[in-house]
C-alpha cells in the first residue's frame, strides 16, 4: 500500500472540510480492493488532492474560466498545451477540475509511457488515475464516461526552448481520430504561466537516451542546486476552457478531415492561449509580475 | 482489359464454415458427456474430475497422466471415471487411448489438454519436446477419432507485458514473441498456434482459455508459487494490478467450457482485480522488497535456500507491470449461460 491512511491524515490540515467532504464523496467504483479497475486509490487521492489544492491555491494562485464547458456527466477528452519542464500544468489542470465542478470530475491524462518504468512513480500515477497512454485505456476511460486528458504536443513539449514560448507545437491527431470514433466532445483549453515556472537551457539528449527520457532539462536552476533546482517559480497560472468542439465523425475514415478537425482544436487553443496571455497582462496591470 | 468476376476463394466461401450448421455460442451441447482429461494429476484436473464425477449428466471420465493415479482420485467410481498412465508425447500411446474397449460402444466427445508442463524448474530439451508433441498428438488424435470439442489450458503468460499494457488485456493483447523469452512460453504460443490454426474445423470446437495466475493449495501457477514463498520478494517501487482466480473458478470455467458450445480464444479470470500487495495483505503475507536488479540474484538464493518455488526469471516483467485480463467474451457467452448447465447449478460454490 504506497499511502497508509495515517499519511492522509497528515495532510489533513491541507484541505478545506468542504473539500475533503466532496474526496470522500468521490465515488469509485470498487474493482475488489477499494481500487477502480484503473488501479485508482482513493486514499492517494486524497492525499494528492491536498497537496495539489494547497499549490492550487497558494502557490500557483491559479486563475481559471469556463468550467461550464466542461460536461457534467460522461466522456469528454480535455486537449491543450504542455509547457514547463516538469508538468505541473498537468496537475494544477487536474485539480482545478476537481475543484470547480459539481460532482467532482476526475481528470485522467493519457501519459508517457516512461513514467511507468520509474519505481513509486509508475504506481504513483496509476493510484491516482492516470494511464499510459494506450488506445484502449482511452477507450475504457471514455466508455466508463470519465474525463481524459492529452497533450497532442507530446511530452517532447515539456522541455520547450525559453524562445518558443506559447509556440505550439505540432498536434498528434490520435486524440482527434478517438474522440470521434467515441462521439466524446473534445474540450480545449489554454493554459499561460506554466512557460515561465522554468527557464529551460537546454536538452541533454545524450543522456535523456541513456536514462530513456523524453528529454534532459538543464535550466537557470537545475542541476546546478540539486533536486531543489526543480522547484517551480511561484508563477500565477490562468487556464481557459473552451467550448466543446464535436469532431466530424468522417475524421475516421478521412485524413483530410481529420487533419482540419485537428487544426480547429489546435486554433482553439491558440486562441484561448492567447485569451490566457490577455488576461494575464491586465491581471498583473502595468506594473507587470507575478 | 476486364476485370475476372470469379471471387477469390476465402475460408467460408470454400465451406469450411457453414454458418447454418455452426451451433449458437452458449448453447447447451447434447447428451451426455465422456471427457478425456490430460494432465490428470495437476491439482485444477483433480478439481475438476472430482466436480464432473459428482454431476450425472458425465458419463465418463478418462484421466491421463504420467505416473500413478493421484490419490484424491483413488475412490471415484470405476464405472464412470478411469486413470490411464500414458506418455502423451507418443503419437502411438496417444491413439490408444482413444482405442480403449471401453471407449468403443461410446466414444469420447471431448478432450481437456491440462497437461502443459509449466514449471520453468529443470525445463530441458524432454520438457519441451513433451510439450510440442503432446500439444500436437493430442489435436491430432482428437480430429482423427471425431471428437467434438478440445479445450487447450493455455496462461496468461502468453502476453507481452509492459510499461504500454493496456489496464485490462483482451484476448487480442499482443503475444510475447520476444526471440529471449523463456522456452515454456515459446511452446505455449506454439500450442496455442496449432490450436488457431484448427479453429476453423467444423465438426471440432477447438477452445484456448487463458486463465489468469491461479491461486490454490500446491498449484504451480506463478502467482501462487510467490504467495507460498517465504518470503515473498517483490521489486521496490512497483506494484502491478492482478485478477488471479482459483483453482475452484478454473474447473467452474472448465465445466462451462465443457458443458456449452463455443470456440476461440478465452481469457479467464478472477473476479477482483487490484494491486498484488493489496492480495498479499489480504493474506497476511507480508512481502520483502529488494531494488529490482537485485531481484533475480534474491530470487535465485531463496530457490537455493529452498524458501521459494516461484521462478522471477520464467516472466520477467511480471512483477513490474499490471496485467488484468478481460474475460468479458467468456463470461457473456459462457458465465452468463451457467443456468443451462445443471452440473454447475448443483455445485456448493456456485455463483
Amino acid at each position: 500500500m504506497l499511502f497508509p491512511k495515517r499519511k492522509v491524515d497528515l495532510v489533513r490540515p491541507l484541505l478545506p472540510p468542504r473539500e475533503w467532504e466532496r474526496i470522500e464523496a468521490y465515488a469509485v467504483s470498487d474493482a475488489g480492493f477499494g481500487t477502480d479497475p484503473f488501479g485508482t486509490d482513493p486514499d492517494a487521492l486524497g492525499l494528492s488532492y491536498a497537496v495539489g489544492y494547497w499549490l492550487h491555491r497558494h502557490y500557483f494562485r491559479v486563475v481559471s474560466v469556463g468550467h461550464e464547458h466542461m460536461p457534467k456527466t460522461g466522456g469528454a477528452v480535455l486537449v491543450g498545451n504542455h509547457s514547463g519542464v516538469l508538468p505541473f500544468d498537468a496537475v494544477m489542470l487536474a485539480v482545478d477540475l476537481f475543484r470547480y465542478t459539481d460532482p467532482p470530475r476526475l481528470l485522467r491524462f493519457m501519459v508517457d509511457y516512461f513514467v511507468y518504468q520509474v519505481p513509486f512513480l509508475g504506481v504513483l500515477f496509476r493510484s491516482l488515475g492516470q494511464m499510459p497512454g494506450t488506445r484502449r485505456n482511452f477507450d475504457g476511460l471514455v466508455e466508463e464516461g470519465h474525463v481524459v486528458g492529452i497533450f497532442p504536443e507530446g511530452a517532447t513539449a515539456l522541455g520547450k526552448p525559453a524562445e518558443k514560448r506559447y509556440e505550439l507545437y505540432p498536434f498528434s491527431h490520435g486524440h482527434v481520430e478517438l474522440a470521434a470514433r467515441h462521439r466524446a466532445p473534445v474540450v480545449p483549453f489554454g493554459l499561460v504561466g506554466a512557460e515561465e515556472q522554468m527557464t529551460m537551457l537546454t536538452d541533454l539528449r545524450p543522456l535523456a537516451r541513456a536514462l530513456r527520457l523524453p528529454y534532459f532539462p538543464v535550466t537557470t536552476t537545475f542541476p546546478w542546486f540539486g533536486p531543489l533546482g526543480l522547484l517551480p517559480k511561484p508563477v500565477r497560472y490562468f487556464i481557459h476552457y473552451g467550448e466543446p468542439i464535436h469532431i466530424d465523425p468522417d475524421a475516421l475514415h478521412s485524413v483530410d478531415v481529420r487533419a482540419h478537425e485537428v487544426e480547429r482544436v489546435r486554433d482553439a487553443v491558440a486562441d484561448l492561449i492567447h485569451v490566457g496571455l490577455e488576461t494575464r497582462r491586465e491581471y498583473e496591470g502595468p506594473k507587470g509580475g507575478t | 482489359m476486364t476485370m475476372r468476376s470469379e471471387k477469390i476463394p476465402t475460408l467460408k466461401a470454400a465451406a469450411l464454415v457453414n454458418p447454418a450448421e455452426t451451433p449458437t455460442p452458449g448453447t447447451l451441447r447434447e447428451g451426455p458427456r465422456r471427457v478425456f482429461i490430460a494432465g490428470a494429476r495437476r491439482r485444477v484436473a483433480v478439481q475438476l474430475i472430482e466436480r464432473m464425477l459428482a454431476a450425472p449428466e458425465v458419463d465418463f471420465v478418462l484421466g491421463v497422466d504420467r505416473g500413478p493415479c493421484p490419490p484424491a482420485l483413488l475412490g471415484c467410481d470405476p464405472e464412470r471415471f478411469l486413470f490411464a498412465s500414458a506418455d502423451l508425447s507418443r503419437r502411438r500411446q496417444v491413439d490408444n487411448l482413444f482405442l480403449l474397449d471401453r471407449l468403443r460402444e461410446r466414444p469420447l466427445d471431448t478432450v481437456v489438454h491440462l497437461a502443459f508442463q509449466g514449471n520453468p524448474r529443470g525445463y530441458g530439451i524432454d520438457s519441451h519436446e513433451f510439450n510440442v508433441n503432446s500439444a500436437r498428438h493430442l489435436l491430432d488424435a482428437s480430429l482423427r477419432h471425431g471428437i467434438s470439442k478440445y479445450i487447450f489450458l493455455s496462461s496468461d503468460a502468453a502476453y507481452k507485458i509492459g510499461a504500454r499494457t493496456d489496464y485490462k488485456v483482451r484476448e487480442d493483447g499482443d503475444l510475447n514473441l520476444d526471440h529471449d523469452v523463456h522456452p515454456i512460453l515459446r511452446d505455449t504460443i506454439d500450442a496455442e498456434f496449432m490450436c488457431r490454426a484448427k479453429m476453423d474445423r467444423p465438426d471440432c470446437e477447438v477452445m484456448v482459455l487463458r486463465p489468469s495466475g491461479v491461486f490454490g493449495g500446491g498449484v504451480l501457477s506463478g502467482v501462487n508459487l510467490l504467495f507460498e514463498s517465504t518470503p515473498p520478494v517483490l521489486p521496490v517501487g512497483f506494484d502491478p494490478m492482478i485478477n488471479p482466480t482459483s483453482k475452484e473458478r478454473l474447473a467452474r470455467d472448465l465445466i462451462l467450457a465443457i458443458f456449452l458450445h463455443g470456440k476461440g480464444v478465452y481469457n479467464v479470470a478472477g473476479r477482483t482485480a487490484g494491486p498484488l500487495s493489496k492480495f498479499l495483505e489480504e493474506r497476511g503475507i507480508t512481502p520483502i522488497r529488494v531494488p529490482g536488479p537485485a531481484l533475480g540474484l534474491v530470487n535465485r538464493m531463496q530457490r537455493v535456500l529452498g524458501m521459494t518455488r516461484y521462478h522471477a526469471g520464467f516472466h520477467p516483467k511480471r512483477l513490474y507491470y499490471s496485467l488484468v485480463l478481460d474475460d468479458t467474451r467468456f463470461d457473456k457467452i459462457f458465465r452468463t449461460n451457467a443456468d443451462k448447465v445443471p452440473a454447475i447449478a448443483r455445485m456448493p460454490d456456485a455463483e
